[in-house]
């Protein structure tokens, strides 16, 4: 296990299982938004959560610039915590931007995974004419920025929100002792940049790895369209609608998210069984 | 108000807008003051989801942040959002907003406040915050650069500083030299003109013995030719006497006769050398250069010298080669051969030797060395090199029976010299003189 990457990506590791599930978080938060999700996992899996270099509680020294300027550079992360933690056969769950970067990172070493799991993926967010639609204009996507920018002048706020008690979600207080989504104004910028300004589409055909898309209804994020087109352009891909709206199934709708993931790898079970890693 | 409890009257017109959405963004419920702000009737929002409210920036903060932020916190406080009135216009907001649990779902509810004037400011804020980030970012820039121009220029100044002190070095040396040049050009300068002033005096007294040195031969050739004619009338009187032509002449005056004539012939002679040294010296002697065997000359004026050997009692050899050939002007290289034995004769004892010889010739390029030698009281070191000087004679106690004008030697150098050769003297007080006489060689008569 390599402690210098433990530590820079603050990997955390739960579950009984042998197969790992790796959960990567997507733009705006760090892995506390699989809390609702990732627990259902632990009898069967051995559940690995990470955060990106400059996100969440990840080692904000360790951002670099250049090589987190693309989408790239978060693949290495993910290479990285599977290489540190010696991992294999993995189940990859990716939300969003994620969905590209374990892309990406799948067909850099696929013999490392075993599924790959996108909630709501989207290869481009800027349309391209003349048959692209992917859902954003640039100007969008500079209001988004915009809206950032003013947001994070009160970034006292935002980075620590004050602790709350809730007495309805009482397993929630404890972990309010750390904020959750906290991440640096500047690099949060970046981290835009480079995801909705990309265009992954020449990633998708190459992908070999089991593809399970799971797409959201009403995604304004990551609309139908485009959650099609990624189906389309990954051969042998599973596509799964879900009764879910927005783009953060994960968080408002876990339960569904919970069995739409447990059946698909019920369905693959199979394979992984012939494997072995299962029991 | 579609689902739940109804809004309260003043909750409806309240200050500020009012929303409430289920997890799934459903719209549950908005006041009145919200519907107006968005320029919407209660109708629009039936059904509709809170991001239809939102612009597309909005949209997507509300999705990768806001919604986050409220299912893992619970809560959100002031977040600006843009949202969008039914006209598209763009409302700017800050929103309050908690999640919780209300009859067995989960609602949000928001409170939005409007934001004009405190925008504007914001937007200043902005403006000046990335300003100065960008100034912060050119000056870090800046200073990279002029930290590099820095070290440039401290480096540069260094190795100016170096060069400066050299070139300080140089210069006080160059200084110090030129100091000291323009002390030596002084001192130059004075011993050039000292020179000159000397150099003038010199030619003034060149010239004035030059004239001197004139006037004397025009003196001299002058003189000896008024002394001349007198004597010769003496001779040519004494000579009618003696023959009896002005009758008869006793024995008595007969010897008084002889005694004038020899007393005639002597001042004669002297006279004789003094016209011919003042010829020599105004250069008016010609030359008749022929090639002569040495022997010859030598043997030629034997007789004239024979008496004096005799007289003397002094013994006289020679010994020269016939094939020894010189070119000479013979006659004048008989007065001087003449001359030279003469003062052999003179300043040697009775008994001595005088030997005349020639120097074995091994090359045809040498000049003649004719050598004549005596045996007599020689010539001190420090008065041989005058010997030549006109009108000198050594004066030395032995000189008393010399006789003469002291020009004997002079004029012979001088003939010498103008046939080509030269003379030269060697000697040693009390062993003898020898006088060399060097001649251009001729070719062999052989």
């Amino acid at each position: 296990m390599d402690d210098a990457i433990v530590r820079r990506n603050n990997i955390r590791v739960s579950g009984r299982g042998t197969q790992p599930m790796l959960f990567a978080h997507g733009f705006g938060c760090d892995q506390n938004m699989w809390r609702f999700v990732a627990p259902a996992f632990e009898a069967d899996y051995r559940v690995v959560l990470f955060d990106y270099a400059g996100s969440g509680g990840s080692d904000i020294a360790s951002y670099d610039e250049a090589r987190y300027a693309s989408l790239e550079g978060y693949a290495q992360d993910v290479l990285d915590v599977c290489a540190a933690l010696d991992l294999s056969d993995v189940i990859l769950v990716a939300h969003s931007v994620s969905s590209v970067i374990g892309a990406i990172a799948a067909n850099r070493e696929p013999e490392r995974f075993a599924q790959l799991i996108m909630i709501g993926p989207s290869p481009r967010y800027i349309n391209a004419a003349p048959d692209y639609v992917g859902g954003f204009e640039r100007s969008d996507l500079e209001g988004l920025l915009e809206m950032m920018d003013r947001n994070f002048i009160g970034w006292a706020n935002f980075l620590a929100p004050r602790i709350m008690k809730n007495a309805e979600r009482p397993e929630l207080s404890f972990e309010l002792e750390s904020s959750f989504c906290s991440t640096d104004p500047v690099i949060a910028r970046q981290f835009a940049k480079a995801t909705f300004f990309a265009d992954n589409r020449a990633d998708l055909p190459d992908v070999r790895v089991p593809t399970l898309i799971m797409q959201c209804s009403d995604d304004m994020i990551a609309p139908t369209s485009v959650g099609e087109y990624v189906h389309a352009a990954i051969a042998g891909s599973t596509f799964r609608m879900m009764k879910a709206t927005g783009h953060c199934p994960h968080m408002s709708h876990p339960e569904e998210t919970i069995a739409v993931i447990r059946e698909y790898l019920a369905q693959s079970a199979p394979a992984a069984l012939a494997r072995g890693t299962v029991d | 108000m579609k689902h739940g409890v109804p809004l309260d009257a003043s909750l409806d017109d309240a200050p500020a807008g009012f929303l409430s959405f289920s997890d799934d963004g459903t719209i549950q419920a908005v006041n009145g003051t919200l519907l107006t702000m968005l320029n919407l009737t209660r109708a629009d929002v039936v059904d509709a989801r809170v991001e239809t409210l939102l612009t597309v920036g909005s949209r997507i903060f509300y999705q990768t942040h806001f919604f986050p932020m409220l299912r893992l916190h619970g809560r959100a406080e002031e977040i600006f959002l843009l949202l969008r009135s039914k006209d598209n216009g763009e409302i700017a907001a800050l929103v309050n907003a908690v999640r919780r649990e209300r009859h067995g779902s989960w609602i949000t509810d928001c409170v939005i406040m409007q934001v004009r004037e405190r925008q504007k400011f914001e937007d200043a804020l902005l403006r000046a915050k990335q300003q100065a980030d960008d100034a912060r970012r050119s000056a870090e820039l800046q200073r990279a650069a002029v930290e590099t121009a820095n070290a440039q220029l401290e480096r540069q100044a260094l190795e100016l500083e170096l060069t400066q002190r050299q070139s300080e070095e140089l210069s006080e040396e160059l200084s110090a030299q030129t100091e000291e040049l323009s002390v030596q050009a002084e001192e130059l300068g004075r011993i050039n003109d000292e020179l000159m002033l000397r150099s003038e005096e010199l030619e003034q007294q060149r010239v004035v013995a030059e004239e001197a040195n004139r006037a004397k031969s025009t003196f001299l050739a002058s003189m000896s030719h008024e002394l001349r004619t007198p004597l010769n009338a003496i001779g040519g009187y004494v000579q009618l006497l003696d023959m009896g032509i002005h009758g008869a002449v006793t024995d008595a005056q007969r010897d008084a006769l002889a005694k004038i004539a020899r007393s005639q012939r002597h001042l004669l002679r002297l006279i004789n050398e003094v016209l011919n040294f003042a010829r020599v010296e105004a250069g008016r002697v010609e030359y008749s250069i022929h090639a002569v065997p040495i022997l010859d000359v030598v043997e030629g004026i034997r007789p004239m010298i024979e008496p004096q050997l005799a007289a003397r009692r002094l013994l006289y050899e020679v010994d020269i080669p016939r094939s020894e050939m010189a070119c000479v002007d013979l006659e004048k290289m008989e007065q001087v051969l003449l001359n030279l034995l003469s003062n052999a004769i003179k300043f040697t004892p009775p008994d001595g030797r005088i030997t005349v010889s020639t120097e074995p010739g091994d090359g045809a390029d040498r000049p003649v060395r004719l050598l004549i030698r005596d045996t007599g009281i020689g010539i001190p070191a420090d008065r041989l090199s005058q010997v030549f000087d006109p009108f000198v004679q050594v004066d030395t106690g032995h000189t008393r029976n010399a006789q003469g004008t002291g020009l004997g030697l002079a004029i012979s150098r001088d003939l010498v010299r103008g046939m080509g050769g030269d003379l030269t003297a060697e000697s040693r007080l009390g062993a003898g003189s020898t006088f060399i006489l060097t001649l251009p060689r001729a070719e062999s008569a052989r």
